[in-house]
């Protein structure tokens, strides 16, 4: 079986598509040159007309990416970091979420947005950030948050051939994972979330990096406690039949989230557990999220406040009594 | 300008009038009927304005984008839009362009190329970019124009799409409309501060590597001149322009008339245009009493259309937030 890492995997699903698609079009800061992986080689392969540089102007170039969907383009956008689509706020949630409902679906803006995403790397509280939240909580933008290479490759497939805006999360720690990706075009579908691990004493949901710490966690208290790992894998539209079957059945939830905790998805996952199956819980839902501080650029700063191994088994081990 | 510095014909000539004259009724009754409470909302009007998109628009075919502003009217019944729909979207009604959703501040009509009025003061900028990048691609001659205010000429969003333009040589026209061209205003009131640091708007198209010109918005056959060269341009090719037309927005208690009240007269486009006409004998009273009759018929259509046509029903409240499909 073929191994290539998250960022080859990105990258494929560029060249995949582009090779059948002329209306898709990459644009963003930098895309031109070998720096990213995601984007490596597709000036060379598909011309500089159709993979352009912008300048450093993030409400012109993602404006213009919303603009060229409406005009009925497929666009790539690439945003080097979510902290930088701040200065784009515009041009995001007003325009490119709301532009097809503000129509009575008139247009549709079949845009993805790619952002990197995520904290790890001391880069401080403008370069370290996850921010899905932010985009879920807006109407009418889908949210895309890969674990794997595999995901990465069909959810970005899924992604670019979707009609509606996308923000395409992509945690930076995680482009040298290598795993399993067929060479052929596939599809991941939008919605529908991942069994990561089997379970039977606790439900654990996490995406992106965070899927990959809770299935150490699950590793780690094999076999005192039977860990069920569930990466929804889009946050809209939310699997929330597999979160809500798995809770019931477990009896237990811990969600865990590198985005901030206050208004953040875990407490939507919360909320939903506690409005659609109260009565099957066991203890009360845990939540392991990054707390409402900006990130810090010290290192040991920085772990003290993101959800790690340790503090999913210590959230395990707190229900489990 | 003089009719005969130009190489437009009678009848183009009675076109750009029509266009005013269509504009300046329907604004009217727009604002007979929020008057009267039978509008959902109250929003800005483009009176004293309407030589800047007849003039523009006349260079422009269904092909070509526009993207407005917060003050659309004018802009969106130049490129075409059909009036009855337009009415019928201005009362929130299911027969609207966008069944009610939309309103004055966020219309879109991609069947004749209005790819937006915008509720945002410079919003529609950058996506207007991204519809002359879309032509571009396509190689398809067409061009798109991106309206904004003096005010919204300032958002960060539209000084980058300048740059931006400019660096991907884009076909698009830039137009603003300085509507404070004497006094800076601001909504209407006068300001103790500037909002521009510069005489002109069009200064800033030299930090931008674009040609950009400064013209009286008033009259039509100038803004029909301007337009014409910065749209040709762009269609051949020859990248963006920004031009700015200072334009005065006149007072709105008209009563139904089309003439601008007596201090306004001599900024009022169509008044201005109406004396040119007449004394080149191409406006006689005649054909311009046909010309208003036919707009006043037309526009009174559209409110019997739009007063009769349903609510949405409710359920539509929740249809259009995703796109259907894709491929």
């Amino acid at each position: 079986m073929r191994e290539i890492t998250f960022g080859e995997a990105l990258n494929e699903a560029h060249m995949l598509e582009m090779e059948h698609d002329p209306s898709i079009i990459v644009f963003g800061e930098n895309v031109s040159s070998s720096w990213m992986a995601a984007t490596r080689g597709l000036k060379e392969r598909f011309g500089r007309e159709r993979v352009r540089d912008a300048p450093i102007t993030e409400t012109a170039f993602i404006g213009a990416g919303v603009g060229a969907a409406i005009a009925g383009m497929r666009p790539i956008v690439e945003l080097m970091l979510v902290d930088f689509g701040l200065v784009a706020m515009d041009q995001i949630l007003n325009q490119m979420a709301k532009s097809t409902y503000m129509s009575g679906g008139a247009v549709k803006v079949p845009m993805t947005l790619r952002v990197l995403t995520g904290a790890g790397t001391s880069s401080g509280a403008t370069h370290s950030e996850s921010l899905h939240g932010l985009f879920a909580h807006m109407p009418g933008i889908k949210v895309i948050i890969p674990s794997t290479p595999f995901d990465a490759k069909g959810l970005l497939i899924s992604s670019i051939r979707d009609d509606s805006p996308k923000v395409f999360m992509e945690h930076r720690l995680l482009y040298p994972l290598k795993g399993y990706v067929p060479e052929e075009p596939y599809t991941v579908p939008l919605g529908v979330a991942n069994l990561v691990r089997e379970g039977t004493d606790v439900t654990v949901v996490a995406t992106g990096l965070m899927v990959h710490e809770a299935v150490k966690a699950a590793d780690e208290l094999k076999p005192k406690a039977s860990v069920e790992v569930i990466d929804p894998r889009t946050l809209v539209p939310l699997d929330e039949k597999a979160i809500l079957d798995s809770v019931r059945k477990t009896g237990r939830l811990v969600v865990v989230d590198e985005d901030y905790r206050f208004c953040g998805f875990s407490a939507e996952v919360a909320a939903m557990a506690a409005e659609k199956a109260l009565s099957y819980l066991d203890a009360p839902v845990v939540r392991v999220a990054t707390p409402n501080v900006p990130l810090p650029y010290n290192p040991s700063l920085e772990r003290h406040l993101l959800p790690s191994k340790e503090k999913i088994v210590g959230a395990i081990k707190g229900l489990m009594g | 300008m003089s009719v005969s510095k130009l190489s437009l014909g009678e009848a183009d000539l009675l076109g750009l009038y029509r266009v005013m004259i269509r504009i300046r009724v329907f604004e009217n009754a727009v604002r007979r009927l929020m008057r009267e409470g039978k509008m959902p909302a109250r929003f800005g009007l483009y009176t004293g304005q309407e030589a800047v998109a007849a003039g523009v628009s006349a260079h422009l075919g269904p092909g070509d984008q526009i993207g407005s502003t917060h003050r659309p009217l004018g802009h969106l019944i130049a490129k075409g839009c059909d009036l009855n729909r337009l009415m019928a979207e201005l009362c929130g009604k299911a027969t609207g362009f966008n069944g009610g959703k939309a309103g004055p501040y966020h219309l879109f009509d991609p069947s004749v190329g209005v790819l937006g009025a915008n509720g945002v003061v410079g919003g529609s900028v950058p996506m207007t970019a991204g519809y002359a990048l879309a032509d571009q691609l396509r190689a398809n001659g067409f061009v798109s124009v991106s309206y904004f205010g003096e005010g919204g000429s300032n958002q960060g969003g539209v000084q980058e799409t300048l740059n931006l333009a400019a660096c991907w040589k884009l076909p698009i026209v830039f137009v603003c409309e300085n509507s404070s061209p004497e006094v800076q205003r601001m909504l209407g009131h006068e300001i103790d501060y500037p909002q521009l640091s510069v005489d002109r708007v069009s200064l800033r198209a030299a930090n931008y590597g674009m040609p950009g010109s400064t013209h009286d918005g008033w009259d039509v056959l100038e803004v029909y001149g301007a337009a014409g060269r910065a749209i040709r341009r762009a269609r051949r090719g020859g990248g963006p322009t920004l031009l700015e037309f200072r334009v005065h927005q006149l007072e709105g208690n008209l009563e139904g008339r089309i003439e601008a009240n007596e201090k306004d007269r001599a900024w009022c486009p169509i008044e201005l245009f109406r004396v040119k006409l007449a004394k080149e004998d191409i406006l006689t009273p005649k054909i311009d009493e046909k010309i208003r009759e036919g707009e006043a018929d037309a526009v009174q259509r559209a409110i019997d259309y739009a007063m009769s046509s349903p609510e949405p029903e409710l359920d539509e409240a929740y249809t259009d937030v995703f796109a259907k499909g894709g491929r």
